[in-house]
């Protein structure tokens, strides 16, 4: 059951004022990072939900993303609509989108289930990668920001650009928690854990997977929506497997199911990157091996790992006692 | 309550459940009995939707649900306990049974609410850890429990979904006699309207709680009928001690 730690609050807060902090210092670069790590933050927020709490693990996040973000797009500049109400048609499609993959995918497990969302997710990239109506390989350029200037911002600014972010990342963290411990969460922990035995007490186990891919693909959609507002330019790269496989490697590098680990990924991935690529063209290969190492090191992530060094020696006690435990029932079951 | 006409499955060349008829009336606790290998299991996965027979009819509270599945027989009242425990690991025994509860309360899908935190689940969860004595362990995992506690909190997630007929397949199964025993006078104080089904190998044990006892033996109904018959049957002590004396 998804709790909140004290070590989790104490991450959430040092990563919050973090970027408080950087938003209000750093320079125009330093702001575009900023606001590269907050959106990746919430397409992996999204991704966790499902692969962490879930133990779907999905290849078409990165392509719910990039359709969110096409939507949005064609919606307001094609249709012309009001880019708040491009944007909320754009996450209602994302949601709508992902809830049917799940309610499809639901029966399939392990290595199926990702390569049916594999399916998905290059499906939709093949169509807006052909479809000239959306621009094909070419891509298609974003509309204006969201026109907060009833508030007096100007989303034009990059700071208050990555400011709006870090508040809907907020917000965002704040639903999946919500969700994690609602009715429907719960469930989804059951039957990550026994989907068998949530069967056999009448749950209808693919409307709960269904209804969870749907709320993470509103929350990729909203990734996309921002991403196309802050690069302001959208091609179907969004929509590839490779994103989706770049998000999981997040996640799984912050810590699977944590809901904070893939915040910190996010931040330890994104630098990477950008500090390494001055270095290195094989910036990639660096990661690769810091990923290795953190699946090698056995602990969940990088935040796992951190839980586990600060966890109390009376926890791990009862750990091995657990394990002597087992052990015993399996003999008396063999 | 629960009535089956004709059921018949075959594995392959193995035939596992032969021309099974049987009913139970609403309250009856009916016990099977039969030796290892009896299609005893293969009988319950049916019952609950689990495997689909070849062949017949599985009648719960009147109404055919051969085709239903597993789910939906259990929204109607069908609850079972698994011979080898299937709980939630990981999770503590008041989370165990509050999973169960929240199907049957109705918040096992909502949205803002949290279920563990619903008046009628945490309602159920007490009544419940109370009927199967767990309430010592309420706040332990899974993982922190002994054997024995697992197979009462086995019983109570299925007790948590308030079923009208619960079936369970060898309860006490690598228990203690005096924990077996000491679970017997426990099914004593449940509703005596709820219909109970329940698989065990114990032959003094079945005979202390059984209304009715059915004997299965390669897959066959060889007898059917009231304790002090079967007790002085020659044919079930046949079949019952050949197997006890294998084992
Ligand atoms: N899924 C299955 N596939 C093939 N054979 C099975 C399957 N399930 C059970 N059997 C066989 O059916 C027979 C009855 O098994 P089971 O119902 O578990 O017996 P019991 O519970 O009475 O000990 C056994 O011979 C078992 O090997
Ligand atoms: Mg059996």
């Amino acid at each position: 059951m998804f709790r909140h730690t004290p070590l989790r609050y104490a991450a959430l807060i040092i990563l919050f004022s973090g970027a408080l902090f950087t938003a209000f210092t750093a320079g125009y670069f330093g702001m575009e990072i900023l606001t590269e790590i907050l959106i990746l933050a919430i397409l992996v927020l999204a991704l966790d939900l499902v692969a962490g709490f879930g133990g779907m693990v999905s290849l078409a996040h990165g392509a719910l993303m990039g359709l969110g973000a096409y939507a949005f797009v064609a919606l307001a500049t094609k249709a012309g609509l009001d880019p708040w109400v491009a944007a909320s048609a754009a996450v209602a499609i994302t949601a709508g989108t992902g809830w049917v993959i799940g309610a499809i995918c639901a029966r399939s497990h392990g290595i199926y289930f990702i390569m049916a969302t594999l399916a998905f997710g290059q499906m939709g990239y093949s169509y807006f990668f052909e479809q000239s109506f959306f621009g094909g390989d070419d891509g298609m350029v974003g509309p204006r920001r969201f026109d907060l200037g009833f508030i007096g911002i100007n989303l034009n600014d990059s700071r208050s650009f990555a400011l709006f972010c870090l508040a809907i990342l907020g917000v965002i963290y704040l639903v999946a928690m919500a969700i994690l411990r609602s009715g429907l969460g719960r469930s989804l922990t059951g039957v990550t854990h026994n989907e068998k035995r949530m069967r056999a007490l009448g749950l209808n186990v693919w409307r709960v997977k269904a209804d969870v891919f749907g709320l993470s693909g509103a929350m990729a959609g909203i990734a996309g929506v921002l991403a196309a507002q802050h690069i302001m330019f959208i091609s179907p790269k969004m929509l590839h497997w490779t994103v989706s496989g770049e998000a999981l490697v997040v996640v799984i590098l912050g810590g699977l199911g944590t809901l904070v680990g893939p915040l910190v990924g996010a931040v330890a991935f994104v630098v990477m990157k950008h500090e390494l690529s001055h270095v290195t063209t094989y910036w990639h290969l660096i990661v690769g091996l810091v990923l290795i190492a953190v699946v090698m090191s056995r602990a969940n992530g990088i935040f796992g790992f951190i839980e586990a060094r600060f966890r109390p020696k009376t926890d791990r006690m009862i750990q091995s006692i657990q394990t002597r435990d087992d052990a015993k029932e399996i003999a008396k079951d063999a | 309550m629960l009535e089956t006409r004709n059921l018949d499955k075959s594995f392959g060349a193995i035939h596992v459940t032969r021309n099974v008829s049987l009913k139970l009336e609403r309250g009856e606790r009916r016990v099977i009995l039969g030796p290892n290998g009896a299609g005893k299991t293969t009988l319950f996965n049916q019952l609950v939707g689990e495997i689909v027979p070849d062949k017949g009819q599985i009648l719960l509270a009147g109404e055919d649900v051969t085709a239903l599945p597993v789910a939906k027989r259990a929204r109607r009242g069908l609850s079972r306990s698994y011979q080898k425990n299937t709980l939630f690991d990981g999770l503590t025994v008041e989370e165990n049974l509050a999973l169960a509860a929240s199907v049957h309360a109705g918040v096992s899908m909502t949205l803002w609410r949290d279920a563990l935190q619903s008046v009628q689940v945490r309602a159920i969860v007490e009544e419940v850890a109370n009927q199967v004595n767990l309430m010592p362990y309420i706040h332990a995992k899974v993982s922190e429990i002994s054997y024995g506690v697992r197979r009462q909190l086995e019983v109570g997630v299925a007790l948590a979904t308030k079923p009208l007929v619960l079936l369970m397949d060898e309860p006490t199964s690598g228990v203690g006699p005096e924990m077996a025993k000491g679970f017997h006078d426990l099914l004593a104080g449940l509703p005596r309207d709820l219909t109970i089904l329940i698989i065990e190998h114990d032959m003094d044990l079945a005979f202390a709680v059984a209304d009715t006892i059915t004997v299965l033996n390669y897959g066959e109904v060889v007898f059917d009928g009231l304790p002090e018959d079967a007790r002085g049957s020659k044919l079930l002590r046949d079949i019952y001690l050949g197997a006890w004396e294998d084992a």
